[in-house]
């Protein structure tokens, strides 16, 4: 042989991992044997039979596929407008709403921290002139709204507005249909969100769980999110265990009022699809199973639909790369491609640009012609629960099951999820998991490619796409949002925002449900900053949830004499 | 005699995202240096009097969410403000236009959501080092062990 051949090595490159993503060992093959203890019609049933392992309807996809989203949310109402306009066009079949991190904190434009941070995420939409502008000539009533917010204040103040708009419009708040993706421990867990403390995000979830039951009965008030805990460092099995735990506790303390979980009706989770194709397919319907046991044994669930566990999932934005981003498209069809085979309800798949910047247009039409494709081209939602009968698959979702069990036990061995967010234990369990893989990705264990494997240069094609993510505004147009607050709320009506604010106060003072107060408060223009704070203060808590500013004037002087 | 570097890991404004910071965290002080976490939910004028209370030698701002060019751009003026001359690095979400933007600042580094840890901490290094170098300073190689 000349010397300089190129050695060829077929045995390079092999598999470096025996483990699924969360550590579970996987067997080279999986057979009958595994299966034997597994009752079918008990454990794993036909589509839309309890307990649900194989989705909750029995056809699935052959009657209706599952909702395509985005969280559509750029720097002006205006642009947001436009973008949900052409979306629509395209395919994409729900409204996710989110706005930038500042709004979320219930920090408005004029807050000292909300500078640094605004636009990121999506438009500052402070308070009701700006959904006005956002939802211009966008159907509001039978058209789902998906609410993608951090906490409890978000939900009720957002919500708070669609039902403003509505009733402003003369419309049938009844038909308002869509969920708030917010609960209040993720909020703390993964957000360290200052807006509210978790006692009063407790009370105020239930206060707002008990408005929409009874006005607005399609909307559903909260929904457990397992995708924060998962990208901030959870496995699959915490994940798992971590929405199972959060929608019990919720559950228990609606029940606790005096409540049945008939009257809640199905539970709706968040979930994330992660780089883990079998794990995360197995992730969802082990969580289906588990609820819907939890919802009979445990909750005494009377009708079949309260035993549904529907689950909206978001694609891995962790696992996207910003070195060679085209791979990126690899990544969110498997992961896409998961949630389909999991059978999830609703998927808002990233975009290949969004480890770069926010996502581009073209890389969003992307997102959505792979769903397409999945769905037209690949045949794949055809037969329901495909992977059902797998020896691989249905093992898993029992291990899952398994390992999830455990991890329940201990959060109740502890005094359940909340005593355990409290006293730190939920974040060193996800902080322990996250330092596992920081470990395994730098000994080589886990491979990310383009990053820590198959490293190499960058052409023309992924150098486009780098360019073509788009940037946050700088601080010109942060300023003119600033100033655009302060007209805002110089041009309201003076009496009607001075009686929502009291009204909002002495609601929360009083104990009374203040759904109704956030809603006419929205209408009279208060900010949710306002919002937040008016409720702190009726908490005997500092109008601003990090101390920087003090009570405004105009609330101070509106609640003179009643504080 | 060998000098532990200090370094002020910062997030500022709303960003949540914690992760690549609390991975950072663990690197630097893996490779000896004292390592001072700001927490979220910081403004910049408070980055900057921590940086000058706790003496660091380099501050490291982390954020996800594309707003690495407004806070660097605060963060320096309020360094000028003190009179600190502590160099600033960034990390997280960013463009190839933010990064030109943020080098013509002045930012001493600019680490993407795809440069690994190890590059971070290399660059780090270098900047620490010539800057003791240039002002006299002896640093210790044995204070800060681990890669490169």
């Amino acid at each position: 042989m000349a010397e300089n051949t190129v050695k060829m090595d077929r045995d390079k490159d092999g598999l470096v991992r025996e483990e699924t993503q969360s550590g579970i060992y996987v067997k080279p093959v999986f057979t009958p044997e595994d299966l034997a203890d597994t009752d079918y019609t008990r454990e794993i049933a036909d589509p839309g039979n309890y307990p649900f392992t194989r989705g909750i309807y029995p056809k699935m996809y052959r009657d209706r596929l599952w909702l395509k989203a985005f969280l559509v949310s750029y720097d002006t109402p205006e642009s947001t407008n436009a973008a949900f306009k052409s979306y629509m066009e395209q395919g994409m079949n729900d409204l996710r709403l989110t706005c930038d991190l500042p709004t979320q904190n219930g920090f408005d434009p004029d807050h000292p921290l909300a500078m640094a941070s605004m636009f990121c995420g999506g438009i500052s939409s402070y308070a009701i002139n700006t959904y006005e502008t956002m939802l211009e000539g966008l159907p509001l009533e039978n058209v789902v709204y998906e609410g993608g917010f951090m906490n409890v204040l978000d939900a009720i103040y957002f919500h708070g507005l669609l039902v403003a708009m509505i009733e402003n419009r003369g419309g049938d708040i009844t038909r308002l249909l869509g969920t708030d993706i917010a609960d209040p421990i993720r909020s703390k867990l993964v957000y360290g969100d200052p807006s509210w403390p978790t006692e009063v995000e407790r009370r105020v979830l239930m206060d707002h769980i008990e408005y929409c039951l009874e006005h607005t009965p399609k909307w559903k008030p909260v929904v457990p999110n397992g995708i924060d805990p998962c990208q901030a460092g959870m496995n699959a099995i915490h994940e798992l265990g971590e929405v199972i735990a959060v929608s019990t506790a919720i559950i228990d303390d609606f029940v606790k009022r005096g409540h049945t979980i008939d009257e809640f009706g199905p539970m709706v989770v968040a979930m994330d699809a992660e780089s883990d194709f079998f794990e995360s397919i197995a992730k969802f319907r082990a969580a289906r199973r588990m609820w819907a046991k939890v919802a009979k044994e445990r909750f005494h669930a009377k009708k079949a639909s309260t035993m549904k566990l529907k689950i909206g999932i978001r694609t891995s934005g962790l696992s996207l790369q910003a070195r060679k981003p085209l791979n990126n498209a690899a990544r969110i069809t498997i992961q896409t491609l998961a949630g389909v085979l999991g059978g999830v309800n609703s998927i808002d798949a990233c975009s290949i640009d969004e480890a770069l910047g926010l996502p581009s247009y073209e890389a969003r039409m992307f997102t959505l012609d792979m769903q397409h494709i999945l769905a037209h081209e690949a045949d794949i939602p055809l037969a329901a629960d495909p992977l059902g009968g797998s020896y691989y698959v249905e093992w898993l979702t029992n291990e899952l099951e398994k390992q999830a069990d455990t991890y329940l036990l201990e959060v109740e061995k502890r005094g359940g999820i909340y005593e355990c967010l409290e006293n730190g234990w939920l974040y060193q369990l996800m902080e322990e998991d996250r330092l596992r893989v920081q470990k395994e990705k730098a000994e080589g264990k886990r491979l990310i490619i383009g990053y820590n494997a198959y490293t190499g240069e960058e052409g023309t094609l992924n150098q486009a796409v780098g360019k073509a993510a788009c940037t946050v505004p700088d601080e010109k147009v942060r300023e003119e949002r600033i100033a655009e607050v302060k007209a805002f709320r110089a041009s309201r009506n003076q009496e009607a925002v001075k009686a929502a604010i009291r009204k909002l106060y002495l609601d929360t003072k009083n104990g009374k449900n203040i759904s109704r107060a956030v809603i006419d408060g929205g209408k009279a223009g208060l900010t949710i900053g306002e919002v937040c704070g008016v409720v702190r203060l009726g908490y005997d808590l500092s109008y601003d949830s990090v101390n920087m500013i003090p009570t405004p004037d105009d609330v101070a002087a509106a609640l003179k004499d009643i504080m | 005699m060998a000098v532990k570097f200090r370094i002020l890991v910062a997030k500022a404004g709303c960003d949540i995202h914690e992760r690549g910071a609390l991975t950072m965290i663990h690197v630097f002080r893996d490779a000896g240096m004292e390592v001072i976490y700001t927490g979220r939910y910081q403004s910049e004028a408070n980055i900057a009097r921590t940086a000058v209370a706790e003496d660091v030698d380099i501050i490291g701002v982390s954020d996800l969410t594309g707003g690495l060019p407004v806070i660097c751009r605060k963060l320096l003026r309020e360094l000028k403000g003190l009179e600190a001359d502590i160099p600033v690095f960034c990390g997280g979400l960013m463009t190839e236009k933010d990064k030109e933007e943020m080098a013509a600042m002045g930012v001493a580094g600019t680490f993407d959501t795809g440069s690994t840890p190890d590059l971070c901490l290399v660059h780090v290094r270098n900047i620490l080092e010539t800057k003791c170098r240039s002002e006299g300073k002896a640093y210790g190689k044995d204070d800060n062990p681990g890669t490169a």
